[in-house]
């Protein structure tokens, strides 16, 4: 049977208000957390390639417990496996510890195919794919923006500098997803009320000492508050202005 | 800024997981399908069909009923869709109260095991539509001196009569109609093609607009005698199904209260008079202070009158006061907003109007405001009015 793992991040909103406390990101003050949105793309795609194929999927997220909201959304789209991974003594991982933890779940679960968002939506740093797969000693594909999962050969394509390239893989693989016109699946009640049964194995890990600490967050620098023309007469202002200052024209 | 909804009083946290994510389920369509395309549907004068598909693909259509293809959520998962779906449009959560709580409750609840099999599955995939038949030309709030009748002619029930006011009853399958048989209320299961049934349009509406509301005629309809509802006899059948509709109607006052109160606060924040936003203005703060004071009894009230349906102890008083009070508080609410929209509050770049012009239907329908407060009487006094001769 093909198995499917898919990597999943909590996130907070992307239009939450993001305020910075003491010299660090104040969870408690953001409302709502969803699921990574490149990361949606990658379960909309592990969803069809079960749907293809009969496939089992196991979602993996790594988080505190309120992360078991990504997971149960998940579930509700049909997952079957949940996995979230965490250590109460665990405060802000680097890269490595996050790929050390991962894989070591993905070991256990030895999914063909491992999909992820290219990147999290809040850290940005695109690290995640292909630092799993380094470690796991497979290929790795990123940013993919097209797939067909309907055969027995999986394919997937990507942009590059050059055109579009559709490439086949032989699994075991990652593969990391960007965000595309495709329409994700919206649950619905029945799977919402079978995610109620589904049950959240948590397990922890080894994953060493951090290499990177976090000094501080600041947050963005506040932009300069607008400035208004009003008539005529100020076109010839305006255009200079956007010309010799803005450099836009 | 994604739409998160009022809670002031922190009612997520009293809510199920499950209940949550039904919640944010409805809350992310409307947000995708219906906001944006609720003002055409309504200057056409159309439920569309699509909606029919994708409110029977998330599964809440009858989504409290358990079996038959209905999930068994919780009364108050439901009235969270109905909150939602209300935001959107009272048409679109008139369609599904009207498809579960008074089309398939009563099948579920009265039906024989034939007609659950037969009826339900499809009804819950939104396959079917169903409506309800019970108001008349001359009878609306007092329904037991309803004309229609039925006469048992053998092989077949035959009706006779008329229905008005029907919610889905034009693109309806299916229509539960309560008639007398030999003098007491029975319900009956007429389907679209049965011979002597037709169910025209009613049109000319400045309310419900997205919403298809039908008279239905029974001129020596035919229909077979396993379409008769065994298990209820009298008022109670129309009653118990219109408790479940009014719960739901007491949710979706929040919702559509909810969106005027976003839109006026939005355009609070923005619209610049005197030099500063309206919304710095202590009269404008005083009307916003009581939206938000009374959407949020109103969400307490719902909340706490579906904990009670889910524990099986609501009474039929309590749910009259919470749709009574929620309706009014919301018409109150859209009037309030229109307000604070100045001019700009009667065009349909915003809400507000088809909120208000909803509304009124919904402060009429399912049981009317004045017999919701009747019913409240009759419990403090223990003296009926509205039935007394003159």
């Amino acid at each position: 049977m093909v198995t499917i793992a898919v990597l999943l991040k909590q996130v907070p909103d992307t239009t939450a208000r993001i305020t910075v406390s003491d010299g660090r990101v104040d969870e408690t003050a953001i409302s709502t957390w969803v699921t990574s949105p490149y990361d949606e793309y990658a379960l909309e795609v592990a969803i069809q390639h079960k749907e293809a194929s009969g496939a089992s999927i196991t979602a993996i997220t790594l988080g505190p417990p309120r992360a078991d909201k990504v997971l149960k959304d998940a579930a509700a789209l049909g997952v079957e496996n949940l996995v979230r991974v965490w250590d109460d003594a665990w405060e802000s991982l680097d890269s490595n510890q996050v790929q050390a933890a991962l894989s070591t779940i993905l070991e256990g679960v030895e999914a063909d195919w491992i999909y992820c968002g290219k990147q999290s939506a809040d850290r940005n740093q695109g690290s995640t794919g292909p630092g799993v797969a380094e470690r796991l000693g497979m290929a790795c594909i990123v940013e993919i923006s097209d797939w067909d999962v309907t055969g027995a050969q999986p394919s997937f394509t990507r942009a590059t500098s050059s055109g579009n390239e559709r490439l086949a893989p032989t699994p075991p693989i990652v593969l990391t997803f960007t965000k595309t016109e495709t329409e994700l699946r919206r649950p619905n009640v029945r799977g919402i009320m079978a995610a109620k049964k589904a049950n959240i194995e948590v397990v922890s890990a080894d994953i060493g000492d951090a290499q990177v600490q976090v000094v501080a967050h600041n947050p963005p620098a506040q932009k300069p508050e607008g400035r208004k023309f009003e008539g005529a007469e100020s076109v010839p202002e305006v255009v200079g202005l956007l010309r010799d200052e803005a450099k836009v024209i | 800024m994604t739409y998160e909804g009022v809670d002031f009083y922190d009612i997520e946290s009293e809510l199920t997981d499950e209940e949550k994510m039904v919640r944010d389920m409805a809350r992310d369509w409307v947000e995708a399908e219906v906001v944006p395309n609720i003002e055409q549907a309504c200057r056409d004068g159309v439920f569309p069909d699509e909606w029919r598909v994708a409110l029977g693909e998330m599964g809440v259509l009858g989504m409290a009923l358990d079996g038959y293809g209905c999930a068994g959520m919780s009364y108050v998962a439901y009235g969270l869709v109905c909150q939602e779906l209300e935001r959107g449009d009272s048409g679109v959560r008139s369609f599904a109260s009207v498809q579960g709580s008074l089309a398939m409750y009563p099948i579920h609840d009265f039906g024989s095991e034939e007609q659950k099999q037969k009826y339900l599955p499809k009804m819950a995939s939104g396959e079917w539509v169903g409506c309800f038949g019970l108001t008349e030309p001359d009878y609306g709030s007092n329904p037991g001196d309803m004309i229609t009748k039925a006469v048992d002619e053998g092989d077949d029930y035959v009706l006779n009569g008329a229905k008005m006011w029907i919610t889905n009853g034009t693109i309806a399958d299916v229509a539960i109609v309560w008639a007398k048989l030999d003098g007491v209320i029975r319900g009956f299961i007429v389907e679209k093609d049965d011979p002597g049934f037709s169910a025209p349009e009613m049109t000319g509406k400045h309310s419900l607009r997205a919403s298809v509301t039908s008279e239905l005629v029974f001129q020596d309809c035919k229909i077979p005698k396993d379409r008769i509802l065994p298990h209820v006899e009298g008022l109670k059948g129309p009653f118990s199904c219109l408790n479940n509709a009014r719960y739901g109607i007491c949710w979706g006052a929040v919702g559509a209260a909810q969106s005027c109160f976003h839109s006026a606060k939005e355009y609070a924040l923005s619209r610049i008079q005197f030099g500063n936003p309206i919304a710095a203005f202590q009269l404008v703060q005083n009307k916003l202070a009581w939206m938000l004071r009374e959407i949020t009894k109103g969400q307490l009230l719902a909340l706490s009158l579906g904990r009670k349906k889910d524990a099986g102890t609501w009474t039929p008083e309590q749910i009259s006061l919470a749709k009574m009070n929620n309706v009014d508080m919301a018409l109150e609410i859209a009037r309030m907003a229109r307000d604070i929209h100045g001019a700009n509050g009667i065009l349909d770049e915003y809400p507000i109007m088809r909120h208000m012009a909803n509304l009124e239907s919904v402060k009429t329908y399912e049981g009317t405001h004045d017999i919701h407060n009747l019913i409240l009487g009759r419990h403090i006094t223990g003296i009926q009015s509205f039935t007394r001769e003159l």
